[in-house]
């Protein structure tokens, strides 16, 4: 993992997303450097083929120096806009090739998934994890280990409840409840900046 | 179906619509109020900003070079390189360059002048080199770095050996602020991005520290004992 610490930093990201934005190459790619190894291991995680991560990868580089000028830095940080970009990069072409892929019952890297599900013997602070991450992986370990699957099955899979009704053999009625709740759930436990 | 009064459904539709689970008509009547309710989208927003970190969840991995050389070349980024710009570099920088080499050690010169020599012009011109030597003075590390892929290689001396449990983590040192992270070394050679800021004018040192696996916990600096250091050297 070797991760730059320092160009992780949001407002780092945020002034190089910016001069993108104003046709600056090296500032772009600096931004590359520094975000492209979550974004890959994202695509990866999504798309589970190396060959169609790098394409996912490269289309959604092109379309963040496309967009770039377009970036409000006020509405989202730059790490939620570009992940945001990948991800739906990633499902257009799932649709688009009509491919199906296999759905692992891990969405998360084993480290992050012993965090949250005991931070207090893989503390969420030791995470090499941007300042957002470890908050919403705080908020996700207080939830219980199956909604939290849940929730992750749908962010990660474009999946409908039906479909992670049928996938975690699971009523769909209990994976509506269960993903309404958890979503209340974080969303009042990040607005509290709450810490398990 | 009025939701412009209803602050509990409006949440818990952007939620899901965020989420992916908001489906069929409901996803298409949602994204109708979209195009005419602000407040709507930026509760959207919202939701993006509180759900899109998961994406790190994933964990890092580093995708292979040609991705970057396949978006450079569908953007058309990349300048030709032009091949007279090394020839200026032995034209215009020579006093510079043998200037900087006199500050060198010996060893390091005859390295360098072994990377310069062979250096052909499709290659990577180094033009910031440190040496990195323990408190006895004993070379530990060599690197190097190309401002032009923005990338820099990192040589550590073959007979010393990395505890597993422990990573060596290197940094730029400024004359004033924190510690710039550059990444972790491993044995051999490892290659790493080279940030903007890693070759500032005000970065005069490279130094590298024993941290626990994965690196300092500090984002800000060292958090273990600083084993290697050496002058970064502009050629």
């Amino acid at each position: 993992m070797s991760t730059d610490l320092t160009s992780s930093d949001p407002q780092q990201l945020k002034t190089w997303l910016q001069a993108a934005g104003k046709r600056d190459a090296a500032a772009f790619r600096s931004l590359y450097e520094a975000t492209s190894s979550k974004l890959f291991g994202f695509a990866l995680r999504i798309l589970q083929k190396r060959e169609l991560a790098e394409e996912v990868l490269q289309e959604g580089f092109v379309a963040i120096w496309n967009n770039a000028a377009n970036y409000q830095s006020h509405l989202a940080s730059p790490m939620t806009w570009m992940a945001t970009i990948v991800r739906n990069k990633a499902f257009d072409h799932l649709r688009r090739t009509d491919a199906a892929v296999e759905i692992d019952a891990e969405q998360f890297d084993s480290e992050v998934m012993n965090a949250l599900q005991d931070p207090q013997r893989t503390p969420i602070e030791t995470l090499q994890l941007s300042g957002d991450a470890k908050a919403l992986a705080w908020c996700m370990s207080a939830l219980e280990g199956a909604h939290r699957q849940v929730v992750a099955l749908a962010y990660y899979h474009d999946l409908s409840h039906s479909e992670v009704a049928n996938q975690m053999k699971l009523p769909i009625g209990t994976v509506k409840t269960w993903i309404r709740r958890s979503l209340e759930k974080l969303r009042v436990c990040l607005a509290k900046g709450e810490r398990a | 179906m009025n939701i412009r009064n209803n602050p509990v459904l409006r949440q818990k539709l952007a939620a899901e619509y965020v989420l992916g689970t908001l489906r069929g008509g409901a996803r298409r009547r949602f994204e109708a109020w979209l195009v005419q309710d602000a407040d709507l989208r930026n509760t959207c927003t919202e939701w993006q900003q509180r759900l899109a970190p998961m994406a790190e969840f994933a964990g890092p991995v580093t995708p292979p070079h040609s991705v970057w050389r396949g978006i450079e070349r569908r953007l058309d980024l990349k300048k030709a390189p032009a091949p007279w710009q090394f020839l200026q570099f032995w034209k215009n920088d020579n006093l510079a360059f043998w200037r900087s080499l006199g500050m060198v050690s010996t060893a390091l010169t005859a390295m360098l002048l072994v990377i310069v020599m062979t250096n052909k012009p499709a290659t990577p011109s180094y033009a910031y080199v440190a040496t990195l030597a323990d408190d006895k003075t004993q070379t530990a590390m060599l690197v190097t770095a190309d401002p032009r892929h923005h990338d820099m290689e990192i040589r550590l001396a073959s007979n010393l050996a990395v505890d597993s449990s422990r990573s060596l983590h290197l940094w730029a040192v400024p004359k004033s602020g924190h510690p710039r992270s550059l990444g972790l070394v491993k044995a051999g050679t490892t290659v790493l991005p080279l940030p903007a800021n890693a070759i500032g004018d005000d970065v005069a040192v490279l130094a590298v520290s024993l941290e626990p696996k994965g690196g300092s916990p500090d984002p800000n600096g060292p958090t273990g004992p600083v084993i290697y250091k050496g002058a970064w050297v502009r050629l």
